[in-house]
């Protein structure tokens, strides 16, 4: 009932500011005598450098002109250019000022001239919308990779002026569509129910290859052990003494730098021509001595790490996987002939208790060349002994096309070269190479199973003529096109094509392919298109409505149960709408809003950025990161369905993790490869964004902390106050370059220059009250620079500082607790994002209105998530064009 | 026969992240053909006859520190347009394209790489923006640039004229919807919508192209279609490949490649983030950044090689023919003026073998419009040129 009311109430006071004027944006007169002081002498009644006069200059920024030469004056500041260095200079603190005021009006004022006016521009399906679309159709996945990118100037997807269209996109629209529509009459065909299988015994595969290695290497030894003895023994001839010192000076030359110290020893033997009576390698079945000291060296690396294998137990009824090469993956094929569609596969594992706890975990995907190209499906926790073993199950798609082989190994870092440095470090450190961590008994394949998407329309013709053809036309035209009405002369056209390719000697099915593809690239399906030629707003239609909402919450088309209110016209009923809401954040296909949203929204992008340097976080492989990632995204999904406080998300004492990031956070008995929420033990520094992985490790380089990074984050995400964007042309600073300082050592000379410290002064300190997480977001207390290889330093974490103009802190603790305290800053920061992924258009001055009406009945409620999304979707902005 | 003038070639090659200043750029105070590369263009001192370093060229415009190239070919004023929050306008290759591109098989080929933030691109699909200022859609993998220019045409050609018939029908259909869509909208949907016509219209031109060349197959090159999943430093040097190819084959006069960075870095063996680099404040930042600079060299002096060793019917070489342009609006770290600019071969009449410091703040544009100038192409201004650079010219 207190909904209705706000609702009604918000309706009310959200009529559409027409008349509004855009804010004026004025630099603050106080800076006059900045220019007073250093720049009229130059710039002034009397003279005008440059054209520029700053005696007169007008302090409101309306114009893009007006902008432009601030920019100019601004940049000029920036660079060091003015004041010039034989002029008088201002002090620090009046440049900082000057600096840090000018940037930020600028940057308002480049905001009010772009403004569209509330203006909500045509727009097309994004590429998640348009994968998501098509499977609500057709009951398929499709590839959207072949799609030039969405927009990317730092807008949402959503924005349709920043989405745009193209001669090569309509091309692959058109191609897309027609693999979609292959696939889904080749699954509808391949309906009868039938079970294929096939399974692989791991021992088959796995201990047939480790057997032969581990004799084969063992045999070479002793070949190279008998060859090198009779060479050595050769070299005790008289006639060889004289010159074996000689020969071994000479072979150290051989090494040279490109042999590694495990072969240097070996070295000497390839002079063994040189040594009377010596036999050669060919004698003891080596093609040459190359190729002898190549199977010796195999031997040291390996021997212990195969021999060490020959005894581990259960081998009698299945394999262990290695870390390392040689039986790295087991794998199990879907046959040439079967049918595409779901399939299962399942697996009987078991994990080695000597391994530690994050190794005990498998990875499902396909694999490349090399261990870089294996693309991983899932992530999955092995908690079975070979008493018990575990059985894991999974679904996968088989298509068409594309490849048929799953694998499963062991998880870990994505590079070949991280597996073979992790295998030397450990050999150095133990003599052993890494204990094996997963034993797999078999791995199988099932299927197809029964389709878990079905097609929203059926594609199935009640005659094989024209009329049956034009019947299937036109009722997949009008489901693609979500309400719209598809023109006489349209189907006509579409039949036509039909007409074409049945003359050509197509069967029925295939002639239809066609045009159903054609529907699929056609403006009506493409484009959310909110015809609106008359002036002002109007409300938008109940199909219009439908497709706003289910593209808000889904990223994808509305459903039946939308498409009959949208059709019965009850959708805008405010009960209706808000009943919907409900139910479509109870359904799983809400997620698309959580990621897409999150993602966008929070900038996790920067994820991919760059690769984690696996020596120095190990655990953060792309299993491990794929988890932080989904965390960001689970935590909103669960706060929706439960409704619970937004501010769960700046401090919280639970997470929403699963095995992996449990045992990466230190949670103890978490089992599972489910998100779940999990209470947080007293004292946690988890629970909230600060305290999660994904975010920390945003703020990062892939080996060392961004302060700086996570300093702008906060303030742009959290706290409402966006720093300007970098500034070009300021001087940088190199003072501290090649020196061993600490973070705060050196980040402390940004307060020494004007230019950087106006927004340093800032962004610094926040930074620091994040230092106690490292780059991949495990929690430290100590800090470790390193300058070079030889050269390292380690200090203490200090995470104590103060905010600009603002409260200190001592420790990381106290930090989250201020941020905690900003809990109307973050609000808005989220209702601002919200309402620009959800009109699709930037958030402009006109929606100030329409976020305090958020954030105002949002926070009647303890910022409860759902509020939000209530308020926004019953505002008059959301339901009218 | 008589063999006629040979047409003239323009290439633009751009990398994001800009360079490592110190050890790229000539010293300013030597000028002229007497000047000594620096190391980060060592490489190339085989072709120092045969190219020009410019400095001082400036965007004038460019304020987004880690964009190197949404602006780099136009020029534009990202917030020229009130009511926007972005703007862009045509790119020089597209100007030449629409003079140069009519009588090849394509007008124009973008090669572009993924991931145009993350590689100090910023905004964009590829160099290219339309004469609309509309991103443009380029080849990101070698695979798909070789496919584009040189597969075969497996189909007979009648039932190429049929398919060719049939993809004209299908255009009328969409078409037929796009004008029912357009009747409801209002100005601003309508321009967005024209997209989607301008893209059909595209469309059109295209397959009025494939008809006139409906009987000429597609040419034969000598290289081998590419394996999938090259990255990096391979990846760059069949793209050059590629470039070689389709000039050598009068497939296309005008290609833009947008470089990438972040996987050039990895197959390195880098391990520093790209961004990190170009601040090169350690040791091991500058000489990650050093590397890049020298491989982007290595690279260029190769693709250089082949289009001297290249000859055209006349005897002459293609590099005879070609302008290339190698650069980006960043120079390094976050400065955006002072663009790392390097314009090397015959096509558009260019001073080469020197180092030319221009005036500070000289406008990019008017490298760009020397170029249009060059190539015969009597265009009045491009972007926010003022005029030729009359120092450029041979």
């Amino acid at each position: 009932m207190k909904r209705l009311c706000l609702a009604a109430m918000i309706l009310l006071s959200c009529r559409p500011a027409q008349a509004a004027d855009a804010p004026s944006v004025r630099l603050d007169e106080a800076q006059r005598a900045f220019f007073a002081d250093f720049c009229i002498e130059c710039h002034g009644r009397e003279t005008q450098e440059g054209k520029l006069r700053l005696d007169n200059i007008a302090f409101e920024i309306q114009t893009v002109e007006q902008a432009d030469r601030w920019q100019k004056i601004l940049n000029a500041l920036n660079s060091g250019e003015m004041p010039p260095d034989d002029s008088a200079q201002p002090d620090r603190t009046r440049k900082t000022e000057l600096l840090d005021t000018l940037s930020q009006t600028l940057a308002r004022a480049r905001k009010v001239i772009g403004d569209q006016g509330g203006l909500i521009t045509l727009r097309r399906l994004n590429q998640r919308e348009y994968k998501n679309t098509i499977r609500a159709l057709l009951g398929v996945e499709i590839d959207v990779r072949d799609l030039p990118a969405d927009g990317g100037i730092g807008t949402f997807d959503t924005v349709g002026a920043s989405l745009f269209m193209s001669s090569d996109q309509i091309e692959q629209y058109l191609a897309i569509a027609r693999r979609a529509l292959d696939e889904h009459f080749h699954r509808t065909r391949a309906r009868e129910p039938r079970s294929l299988s096939a399974r692989e015994e791991a021992e088959v595969i796995g201990n047939k290859r480790m057997n032969s290695l581990y004799e084969r290497t063992k045999q070479m030894h002793d070949n190279y052990v008998r060859w090198t003895t009779a060479v050595d023994e050769a070299a005790q001839r008289p006639e060889n003494v004289a010159k074996i010192d000689q020969l071994k000076l000479d072979a150290q030359k051989l090494s040279g730098a490109s042999a590694s110290p495990r072969a240097a020893p070996l070295l000497y033997y390839h002079l063994w021509h040189q040594i009377a009576g010596a036999p050669s390698p060919e004698e003891f079945g080596f093609h040459d001595s190359q190729a002898a000291l190549f199977e010796e060296l195999q031997y040291r690396l390996h021997y212990t790490y195969y021999a060490d294998y020959q005894q581990l137990p259960g081998r009698d009824r299945g394999a262990w996987l290695l870390f390392y090469q040689a039986y790295r993956e087991t794998y199990v094929s879907a046959g040439e002939s079967w049918p595409a569609g779901r399939y299962k596969l399942r697996l009987r594992v078991a994990a080695n208790d000597a391994a530690p706890p994050f190794r005990r975990f498998i990875e499902v995907g396909q694999r490349g060349d090399d261990p870089s190209d294996f693309t991983v499906f899932s992530a999955h926790q092995v908690t079975g002994t070979l008493e018990q073993p575990q059985m894991i199950e999974l679904s996968v798609d088989v298509g068409t096309r594309g490849k048929r082989e799953f694998a499963v190994r062991e998880k870990r870092p994505n590079s070949r070269k991280a597996e073979i440095n992790i295998f030397a470090d450990e050999v150095d450190r133990t003599g052993h190479g890494p204990v094996p961590a997963v034993w797999i008994d078999w791995f199988e394949i099932e299927g197809p199973q029964p389709e878990p998407y079905a097609a929203s329309v059926s594609l199935i013709a009640s005659t094989h003529d024209r009329r049956g053809a034009r019947e299937v036309i036109e009722r997949f035209a009008r489901r693609a096109f979500r309400g719209a009405t598809p023109s006489a002369e349209y189907l006509d056209r579409l039949v036509g094509l039909f007409e074409t390719r049945r003359a050509l000697g197509e069967s029925f099915e295939d002639a239809l392919k066609e045009p159903l593809s054609v529907v699929l690239a056609s403006p009506s399906f493409l484009y959310l298109a909110e015809p609106s030629t008359a002036a002002g707003q109007r409300r938008l239609s109940s199909f219009e409505l439908a497709s706003r909402l289910s593209y808000l919450l889904w990223s994808g088309p509305p459903d039946n149960e939308l498409l009959a209110l949208a059709a019965s016209d009850a959708l805008h009923s405010p009960g209706v709408l808000a009943a919907q809401v409900d139910r479509m954040i109870a359904d799983d296909r809400s997620r698309e809003f959580a990621s897409g949203f999150m993602h966008q929204w929070l900038g996790m992008d920067r994820l991919e950025f760059f690769q984690f340097d696996y020596r120095m976080h190990r655990q953060f492989d792309d299993s491990t990161k794929a988890a932080a990632r989904e965390e960001v995204y689970r935590t909103v999904s669960y706060l929706l369905r439960e409704n619970q406080s937004l501010t769960r998300l700046l401090k919280s004492d639970f997470v929403v993790v699963n095995a992996v990031l449990a045992d990466y956070y230190g949670l103890d008995g978490v089992r599972g490869d489910e998100f779940r929420k999990v209470a947080l033990p007293p004292g946690s520094p988890r629970g909230g964004l600060l305290g999660m992985a994904a975010i920390l490790a945003m703020g990062s380089n892939g080996q060392y902390t961004s302060p700086v990074e996570r300093g702008e984050w906060v303030l742009r995400k959290l706290l409402n106050d966006p720093p300007p964007p970098a500034p070009p042309n300021v001087p940088q600073l190199s003072r501290l370059d090649g020196k061993m300082l600490s973070v705060r050592e050196r980040l402390k000379a940004h307060q020494e220059e004007p230019q950087c410290a106006s927004c340093h002064r800032k962004i610094d300190p926040i930074g620091f009250g994040l230092e106690n997480f490292d780059a991949s977001g495990k929690w430290r207390t100590e800090d470790i620079y390193q300058l070079n290889p030889k050269t390292s330093k380690t200090w203490p974490v200090d995470a104590a500082a103060s905010f600009y103009h603002g409260p200190s802190f001592a420790n990381y603790f106290e930090f989250r607790d201020i941020i905690e305290s900003n809990a109307d800053a973050f609000a808005h920061c989220f209702t601002e994002a919200l309402i620009e992924y959800a009109l699709g258009r930037p958030y402009g001055f006109l929606d100030d209105e329409l976020a305090a009406n958020i954030i105002h009945r949002a926070r009647a409620n303890g910022f409860a998530m759902r509020e939000f999304i209530h308020a926004l979707v019953s505002s008059e902005a959301f339901c009218s064009k | 026969m008589p063999i006629g003038p040979r047409p003239k070639r323009a290439v633009f090659l751009g990398f994001g992240w800009g360079v490592t200043e110190k050890t790229w750029l000539p010293d300013a105070m030597v000028t002229g053909a007497d000047y000594t590369l620096p190391p980060g263009l060592a490489p190339l001192a085989r072709h120092q006859r045969d190219f020009t370093v410019v400095q001082n060229l400036t965007n004038k415009f460019a304020n987004e520190a880690h964009w190197g190239s949404t602006f780099w070919l136009t020029g534009a004023n990202r917030y020229a347009e009130p009511g926007q929050s972005f703007h862009n306008s045509v790119s020089v290759d597209q100007v030449i394209a629409g003079r140069l591109g009519t009588e090849t098989r394509f007008a124009s080929i973008q090669l572009s790489s993924p991931d145009g933030v993350a590689n100090g691109h910023g905004p964009g699909l590829s160099m290219a923006w339309d004469p609309r200022g509309k991103p443009m859609a380029g080849l990101e993998t070698p695979v798909l640039a070789y496919h584009r220019m040189f597969s075969d045409e497996t189909m007979p050609l009648e039932r190429r004229q049929a398919m060719l018939a049939q993809q004209r029908s299908v255009l009328d259909a969409v078409l037929t919807d796009a004008r029912q869509v357009q009747r409801g909208l209002n100005k601003t949907d309508c321009d967005k919508l024209d997209e989607y016509f301008q893209g059909v219209r595209d469309i059109e031109t295209r397959l009025a192209k494939d008809e006139q060349w409906l009987g000429v197959p597609k040419p034969k090159t000598s290289l081998a279609e590419p394996k999938p999943g090259l990255a990096g430093r391979d990846e760059i040097e069949l793209m050059y490949d590629l470039i070689v190819a389709a000039l050598a084959t009068d497939t296309t006069r005008v290609i833009t490649y947008r470089q990438p960075v972040v996987s050039l870095l990895a197959s390195l063996g880098v391990k520093i983030a790209a961004h990190d680099m170009t601040h090169y404040t350690s040791d091991e930042r500058l000489a990650a950044s050093q590397r890049r600079d020298l491989a982007q060299s290595e690279l260029l002096a190769g693709l250089l090689d082949k289009l001297k060793a290249t000859k055209e019917p006349d005897g002459s070489s293609l590099l005879d023919h070609t302008v290339l342009a190698f650069g980006s609006n960043i120079r390094t770290v976050h400065y955006l003026d002072n663009c790392p600019t390097l314009l090397a071969g015959g096509g558009a009449n260019l001073k080469l073998g020197h180092h030319v410091v221009l005036r500070h703040d000289t406008p990019l544009c008017n490298a760009w419009l020397t170029i249009l100038h060059g190539l015969g192409i009597q265009a009045d201004r491009h972007g926010d040129s003022t005029g030729i650079v009359a120092g450029l010219r041979a």
